[in-house]
């Protein structure tokens, strides 16, 4: 069961598990819940007290 | 017989008083679990209600957590919730995974990234995600796109178990 391990991390996994059980949603349901699914993380790199730019991922 | 009770007051005796004090009970019929099922996007969850029992399907097996359970933390499996409001009364979720968490003061956390009740899943398109997911995997892709598929056929796999138990 743990196979995954090796190429992910817990993060990913988890979002996988995620974004499946998004594809299994019933229509009207799905696509509120596909725009969830596009970002997963968003950061942004501060440096000298400016952050740069914000980051979707 | 005066031995006999001689030997009973003893050991009446013996048991420290600290014992009785914080002594952990089972739970009572009517005893409840103040349950919140928090999501990333919070659109829909149970936020502290009271609840008699939550049946989770932990990484190490399926659990029923009462009201005064032990603290502990357990992964969970893509899998069924179910919750017990009141005696008769359930509502199944299916959750993609995540942790529930048992607080020291009789709250229990379920922490998810998705999750819906049952009746929002459609089972032909896990059907449909479920055969997909097991092309790619008898397919001859990258090891990690067989694994990311066997973790999409984990789930599928668990929610059509769930929606044929409904």
């Amino acid at each position: 069961m743990s196979t995954w391990r090796q190429f992910f991390t817990y993060n990913k996994y988890t979002q996988i598990a995620a974004r499946a059980v998004r594809q299994s949603l019933k229509e009207n349901e799905r696509l509120a819940a596909e725009k969830r699914g596009s970002t997963v993380l968003r950061y942004q790199h501060w440096e000298g007290g400016k952050g740069g730019e914000q980051v979707n991922k | 017989m005066s031995a006999l009770r001689l030997i009973s007051s003893v050991a009446r005796r013996r048991v420290p008083p600290s014992l009785t004090l914080g002594r952990r009970g089972y739970a009572e019929a009517t005893d409840k679990i103040n349950l919140s099922l928090v999501l990333p996007h919070q659109v829909r969850n149970l936020h502290s209600t009271d609840v008699v029992q939550v049946n989770l399907a932990a990484a190490t097996g399926d659990m029923g957590i009462l009201a005064n359970h032990v603290p502990s933390i357990e992964p969970l499996r893509p899998g069924l919730v179910e919750v017990i409001e009141s005696a008769g009364s359930s509502k199944k979720w299916f959750v993609s995974g995540g942790f529930a968490t048992v607080h020291p003061n009789n709250k229990l956390t379920v922490n998810a990234i998705e999750a819906a009740p049952l009746e929002d899943f459609s089972p032909e398109a896990v059907r449909t995600n479920l055969q997909e997911a097991h092309r790619v995997l008898s397919g001859n892709g990258s090891e990690e796109d067989k694994a990311e598929a066997r973790i999409e056929a984990d789930v599928y796999e668990a929610l059509q178990h769930a929606l044929g138990t409904k």
